[in-house]
């Protein structure tokens, strides 16, 4: 068990290490950073005064090292458009895009989930044929339209909502269901699939065959094994919860995260775009890692391992 | 006296396993020092159960492991190291047919273009040349034309099996090892297959290692057997010799397991103990768990394979020069 | 069981049969060849180029004669606009997937041959690929690099190889241990004749199965990064920019989001259907 969790603990560190390492790389790719970031207009002085106090000059490997130890430290840069901490700037839109993602998230595990567990239990019903037309559609519009169209429909033509910014609570629903809507189609298709592939196993026939309810078999069988697999999806949501709606915020103007980011990259905003970058990183690390703890607690395969001994 | 085909010298190779990432490494060891020789034109038969190291000795000898201490000398010269390309060469003079002839077949490849492939790998001859030889191949291993347009799935078990042959034979190499090849098949094709080889090996003056468990197969078709026990050569002799007078007690309980028409009917030997585990090799001789004749010295030395009669060696202290003169019957003392 | 050999012809190199494709698939390669034949046949169909205005016409409905799905906001030409966009949107998807399966399955092949601390480093980069969302990498590139349609289609070329990777070192992994390409290999075939001649073949359904899984995805990324004004850039139109810029008239004119964002989603909708109906036939083991 210690066993598992290392290996798991080791590989995040090194996904984390490797983001640190692409974001050096590209910065380093793209051009003399002095340049990039001071712009090209700036005076030779302040670029050498840059330079040197950036250690631009330093070996590429001394750069390295120097740059792990920058962002251990936290000093991720200034923002180009008005100096103000890189971090401090993404820091303070967190809230606004949680504000839209949690939300998000429980509609959908609320749609998903039940949906998919209806749809494999009724399969080949209407229900199921809805379902998956359902969730192929969410699947294949892509998010932008969907809030596009939703924005059509019910700010311009009803005008029941807004249709952005983030005055009142209203201006949340369109986005939220927007981000709802897309999810819960994949969770639905997903936890379709997985409860149809547990469903189809020869231990459930023998549990109903033992004349089990089939209520009973459902709950005691069917939904714990099709919830391991289940839970990865759900990790994967859960470490979006940051970087998720990137597109949804640009369509409705919410100033949350997703938004900063498509704003910074426009502007070439360097600090706050690599800032951006190690936040997800560290997020998605850190859901996925959640994840690991909870397989290695609900399957018990993986609980047994070290007992059933390795050969 | 000619040279032997294929000599093998105190042959080692041990695997390390690691028991997932972070195990401890353990080592098992396959193949414990085996010595053999190989006449030109002659059969050898490897009788031995699984775990008894046969199948690694068999893939040692063409080269297809690198063994981790001793030697294969072909022809009176090493084996060049793996995937050389003097290695890739030699496998024209040398070849191997398996147990499982459906997974050694591309399915999407149709039997002919299957067994033409070592000569377009050798490049040998022309176009021409190759198809001619392809047609003459299945026919020496009694395939009708039609075969070769079909599919792997689409043949027999020996069907396949004699494609898998045709291959091998394609580059006209003078030595064969033939790992289990009827052991997936059914006892009538069995025979088949068997006499087939035969046939070809006096045709083709092919030498042959035959591995097999199944000891009525590998006295019809070998001259000289060797048994092997947990990665070691126990007996070596001749084939019929070996059968009908058995000296190491453990091929004594195979042969009385397995009924020879003909032969007296002795008493049969049934082995006590737990089957053998590579990984949990026994100090002494390896066998002496379950010998019913093993004695204090079987428990810490190994017995070491001697000649005990012209063409005959037992690795035994029963038989060996030292041997005592009574023995307790069924005590392990 | 005596020796028989199957009376059976050869059924197993027919792939489709044709009469049972269903008729939702049907409808999507039919689809999908029509969007193939607009981005091929692109300057022969296109009433008008891309960036002509007609400025007296701007912000008008389809319908009218002159321009079918109606005019923008500078007068261009909606249809035409239109057409285009899809041969950018399906180049740079076309591109972007054979770019990833490439790689991929070269990676895959490579972390097989060689095992050992070469396998080790394809997996982890293949694990880093997984867990990242590529939406963000893709940002921080294109922030550092800028949006030329080159480095658009490489960037976009990066998304999902690892799946091909993962599935070719699989295969391949299997093929060598005991299966015909370890045969081949003992008939004394050099590495590339086992790869290319033997294994690539035989995993090329799976393959293409991913393809058809990864494609609509990078249509919807690409659309995605253009809607946001960081894929591809003017004069170049593509599906995703398209509805970017018919955003700001959605009260005045939809028409001019709702086309391209009709074809985006019907363009997706048909490859994940023909997608899904390759899989369940030829190998119901991916679900």
């Amino acid at each position: 068990m210690a066993r598992y969790f290392a290996i798991r603990i080791g590989r995040a560190m090194i996904t984390i290490a490797l983001v640190v390492t692409f974001a050096f790389v590209v910065l380093r790719l793209s051009g003399d950073p002095a340049l990039i970031i001071m712009g090209p207009e700036a005076p030779p002085e302040v670029i050498a005064a840059f330079r040197k106090a950036w250690g631009l000059d330093d070996p590429l490997w001394m750069q390295y090292f120097d740059y792990f130890g920058a962002i251990a430290k936290g000093e991720l840069g200034r923002s180009m458009r008005d100096g103000r901490p890189a971090i401090a700037l993404v820091l303070e839109r967190i809230p606004a895009t949680l504000a839209l993602t949690i939300p998000a998230l429980l509609l959908k595990l609320a749609i998903g989930i039940p949906g998919g567990i209806f749809a494999a239990l009724h399969r080949g019903s209407l229900i199921d044929r809805a379902v998956m037309i359902g969730a192929v559609a969410g699947f294949t519009v892509p998010s932008f339209v969907l809030g596009l169209v939703l924005v059509l429909i019910f700010a311009v033509q009803l005008g029941w909502l807004p249709s952005g910014g983030q005055e009142t609570w209203r201006h949340a629903i369109l986005p939220i269901v927007t981000l709802g809507i897309g999810g819960a189609a994949v969770l639905a298709r997903f936890t379709r699939s997985a409860m149809l592939e547990v469903l189809g196993q020869p231990y459930i026939r023998t549990a109903s065959a033992k004349g089990v309810s089939w209520r009973a078999v459902v709950l005691a069988h069917a939904l714990p094994n099709a919830a391991i697999p289940t839970v990865t999806i759900i990790g994967f949501m859960v470490g979006t919860l940051i970087a998720g709606a990137v597109v949804v915020e640009s369509v409705f103007s919410w100033p949350g995260v997703g938004r900063l980011l498509v704003v910074a990259v426009a502007n070439r905003d360097l600090a706050v775009v690599q800032c951006i970058l190690l936040l997800v990183a560290a997020t998605m690390v850190t859901s996925n890692l959640i994840v690991d703890f909870l397989y290695g607690f609900l399957d018990p395969r993986l609980r047994n391992r070290e007992a059933a001994g390795a050969h | 006296m000619t040279a032997p085909l294929l000599s093998v010298d105190r042959l080692v190779r041990t695997y390390r396993m690691r028991a997932g990432m972070f195990g401890r490494p353990r080592e098992v060891c396959a193949v414990d020092g085996v010595t053999l020789k190989i006449d030109r034109g002659e059969t050898l038969g490897l009788v031995g159960e699984s775990g008894s190291g046969k199948s690694t000795t068999g893939r040692l000898v063409l080269g297809l492991e690198n063994p981790d201490a001793g030697s294969v000398a072909f022809n009176g010269r090493r084996l060049p190291a793996m995937d050389t390309t003097e290695w890739r060469a030699s496998r024209a003079r040398m070849q191997m047919i398996f147990q499982d002839p459906l997974g050694a077949l591309d399915r999407r490849l149709p039997i002919a273009a299957q067994v033409r492939e070592p000569l377009d790998i050798h490049a040998v001859g022309d176009e021409a040349l190759r198809t001619a030889r392809v047609e003459e191949l299945m026919r020496s291993v009694r395939l009708s034309d039609d075969v070769g347009q079909r599919y792997p799935h689409e043949l027999s078990g020996g069907q396949r099996q004699r494609a898998v042959l045709a291959r091998a034979l394609a580059t006209k190499p003078d030595f064969l090892v033939c790992d289990e090849p009827v052991s997936a098949l059914d006892v009538s094709i069995q025979a088949q297959v068997v006499n087939l080889l035969i046939d070809l090996q006096a045709e083709l003056d092919l030498t042959m290692l035959f591995i097999s468990h199944d000891l009525r197969v590998v006295r019809q078709i070998s001259q000289r057997v060797a048994v092997m026990y947990l990665g070691r050569v126990v007996e070596l002799g001749s084939a019929d010799d070996l059968f009908v007078s058995p000296q190491h007690p453990y091929t004594r309980a195979l042969v009385s397991a397995s009924p020879t028409p003909g032969a007296r009917r002795g008493e049969r030997i049934v082995l006590s103990g737990d089957p053998p585990n590579p990984a949990a090799k026994p100090a002494g001789c390896a066998f002496h768990p379950r010998c019913p004749s093993a004695f204090a010295r079987c428990r810490t030395e190994a017995p070491a394979l001697v000649e005990v009669a012209p063409d005959r060696s037992v690795a035994c202290h029963l038989t060996g020069p030292e041997s005592h003169a009574t023995v307790a019957l069924g005590a392990v003392a | 069981m005596a020796d028989l050999s199957l009376q059976r012809s050869s059924v197993a190199k027919r792939a489709i049969s044709w009469p049972r494709i269903p008729p939702a698939v049907a409808v999507a390669i039919l689809w999908v060849v029509a969007m193939l034949a607009v981005a091929i046949l692109a300057e022969t169909i296109a009433p008008y180029s891309v960036t002509k205005m007609d400025l007296r016409n701007r912000l008008s409905a389809p319908g009218d004669a002159a321009h079918w799905l109606g005019t923008d906001e500078l007068g261009r030409d909606v249809l035409s606009r239109l057409i285009f966009s899809i041969r950018i949107s399906l180049l740079i998807a076309f591109g972007a997937t054979a770019i990833s399966a490439i790689v991929g399955t070269l990676l895959g092949f490579f972390a097989a041959h060689f095992r050992g601390l070469a396998e080790q480093a394809v997996l982890m980069l293949a694990d880093f690929q997984a867990s990242m969302p590529f939406l963000i990498l893709a940002l921080a590139v294109l922030a550092f690099f800028g949006s030329s349609l080159p480095l658009l289609i490489g960037l976009m070329g990066f998304y999902g190889w690892e799946r091909y990777a993962r599935i070719a070192r699989g295969l391949a992994i299997s093929a060598t241990g005991q299966g015909y390409a370890s045969a081949v290999r003992q008939l004394g075939a050099v590495p590339s004749r086992i790869y290319l001649r033997h294994i690539l073949p035989n995993i090329a359904s799976t393959l293409i199965i991913s393809m058809t899984l990864v494609f609509p995805e990078v249509i919807l990324l690409e659309s995605g990064l253009s809607f946001l004004g960081l894929g591809v850039q003017p004069p170049m139109t593509s599906l995703g920019n398209m509805v970017g810029y018919g955003r700001e008239y959605i009260g005045s004119a939809p028409w001019i989001m709702l086309t391209p964002a009709a074809v985006i989603t019907l363009t997706t909708l048909a490859v994940s259907l023909i997608g899904d109906w390759l899989r369940d036939k030829l190998d119901p083991t991916l679900a």
